[in-house]
């Protein structure tokens, strides 16, 4: 039985930062979904701020290296999305206030 | 879903010196500025001279360095062969400074420096077009890259043939070529170039989602027309045909005005940084171009009203936006180069703390200043005011110049 939550691993990708705004990626809203199996390999179904990211590859690695820091976890993997598309209104209230409140 | 790999990225010190030059030209282009007049007429051989250095120099070379870094981004594959940006930037540096001391010193230098801006620009054609061929996407942004070259290398042709006359080589009408060539670059290459990257670049900066693009699909095509006419126009002599296409361009450029403007109403971040005002002066810049532009097309108007209308086009919206995007694009490269790999294992600084904020703020509003009263000076032809304008701007030149500099060297 694996031990490992959805919370453990939304807070372990918690620590990867967006260079670009300086804001981690799941205040911005750009996890959508974490799926754990019972021999604790871990799915993350995440998107970026905008297509063409120069960054798209590292940020999946960073997200990748930073779950497999949790004990216990088995294999990682991370897919990208487009649909739904991001928008401000995923991201939590601090981002939202922060971004536009320059 | 795809992937832009470390691979795609050329590594730093091939681009960096691409932005090192261009701002040294930038620089060099605005003291050579002090030693003109507000008036004057484009067939002077001294005005030719200072365009080819600041539009090769800074314009060009800043636009093929970016290029390198944005051609895998916007393309979403890796250059074709990225090492032949290693032989564009010294033929094209070399080109532009022969060019310029064929203008200005010894004429005969301008067909050899010709010559190797011609092949500088042929290679990064061929490379653009090779690269193009992997792409599988199909955006306004792909087709401009695609356009944006084809008439960069028409433009090189006329170019050359200007050359060529100019040596005695073949017989043509300078007056009207000089116009398809200026036409061709400036409004096929560099304003294609611009439309089309800055709908990627603006909204990724900016963080504005869920826009249509028809605007600037409409704007893209009108100007890709206007390039063509008055391109065909000057070279056969057809007056009719080239002040259509100095319309219908113009009411193109309307179109991707508005489309900046519905980005921006979509716009997620407010922070008014350095990029943010550069964006805002430029295209302010712009919409003032088209303007005078305009008045200038009203029956019985001086030549002021065009010289000022290129001045901001030229000096305020293309230089803005190409110095407001060298805060961003700069601080990503060295950040990508230098502390990408340090992520996870030590703080990495972020990317906006990377340039020197007073710095650019000295940058931006001397800038700002010096265009201002640049245009101004030369709509009245007041030669005091407009070296007070070449001062303030030479005044931001060095800011820019000492940011760059610092911004290459961070955490080095």
């Amino acid at each position: 039985m694996c031990k490992i939550t959805a919370e453990d691993v939304f807070k372990a990708i918690s620590t990867v930062i967006d260079p670009e705004v300086g804001f981690n990626l799941v205040e911005m809203g750009l996890i959508y979904e974490v799926n754990i199996d019972e021999n604790c390999n871990v799915k993350i179904t995440m998107t970026l701020s905008t297509r063409g990211c120069p960054l798209h590859q590292m940020i999946t690695t960073w997200v990748k290296e930073a779950v497999l820091k949790l004990d216990g976890v088995g294999e990682v993997n991370v897919e990208v999305v487009w649909e739904p598309a991001w928008n401000i209104s995923m991201a939590d209230e601090n981002v939202q206030k922060a971004l536009r409140g320059f | 879903m795809f992937g832009i790999s470390k691979d795609f990225a050329p590594p730093l010190k091939l681009i960096a010196p691409f932005f090192r030059i261009g701002v040294t030209f930038y620089l060099i282009s605005i003291i050579a500025l002090m030693f003109f007049n507000s008036s004057f007429t484009y067939q002077q051989i001294q005005i030719a001279g200072w365009l080819h250095l600041f539009l090769l120099g800074f314009v060009m070379v800043i636009i093929f360095g970016a290029m390198a870094q944005l051609i895998p981004v916007v393309l979403e594959v890796g250059h074709a062969v990225v090492d032949l940006y290693y032989v564009i930037l010294p033929l094209l540096t070399i080109g532009t400074i022969l060019m310029v001391s064929g203008f200005w010193i010894e004429p005969s230098l301008i067909s050899y420096g010709g010559l190797l801006v011609l092949t500088s620009m042929v290679i990064f054609a061929i490379e653009a077009f090779a690269t193009l061929r992997k792409t599988e996407i199909d955006t306004i942004t792909v087709k401009t890259v695609a356009f944006s070259n084809t008439f960069l290398l028409f433009g090189i042709v006329t170019g050359f043939v200007i050359a060529l006359g100019l040596g005695g080589a073949v017989s043509v009408d300078i007056s009207n070529m000089l116009k398809a060539h200026f036409y061709l670059v400036m409004g096929g290459f560099v304003l294609l170039t611009i439309m089309g990257i800055s709908l990627t670049l603006i909204p990724m900066f900016s963080l504005a989602h869920g826009f249509s693009d028809r605007a600037i699909k409409i704007g893209f095509n009108l100007v890709a027309i206007g390039v063509i006419a008055v391109a065909i126009g000057s070279i056969f002599d057809l007056m009719t045909m080239q002040w259509l296409g100095y319309l219908i361009t113009i009411i193109g450029v309307g179109f991707y005005l508005y489309q900046i403007y519905i980005i921006y109403l979509l716009t997620v971040r407010k922070e008014l940084d350095i990029w943010a005002k550069s964006m805002i002066f430029g295209f302010g810049s712009l919409i003032l171009s088209v303007v005078l532009g305009l008045v200038y097309f009203l029956p019985d108007m001086s030549e002021n009203w065009l010289h000022s209308a290129i001045w901001f086009f030229i000096v305020g919206f293309i230089g803005f936006l190409i110095n407001g995007h060298l805060y961003k694009i700069v601080p990503f490269l060295v950040w990508f180069e230098r502390f990408s790999p340090l992520v996870g294992k030590q703080k990495v600084p972020m990317l906006h703390e990377m340039y020197p904020k007073e710095q650019a703020t000295a940058m931006f509003w001397y800038s700002a200043i010096g265009v201002l009263l640049g245009g101004i000076a030369l709509l009245i032809e007041h030669d005091f005011l407009f070296k007070a304008g070449v001062s303030f701007i030479l005044v931001g030149a060095i800011f820019l110049y000492i940011s760059m500099i610092r911004m290459l060297n961070y955490g080095k």
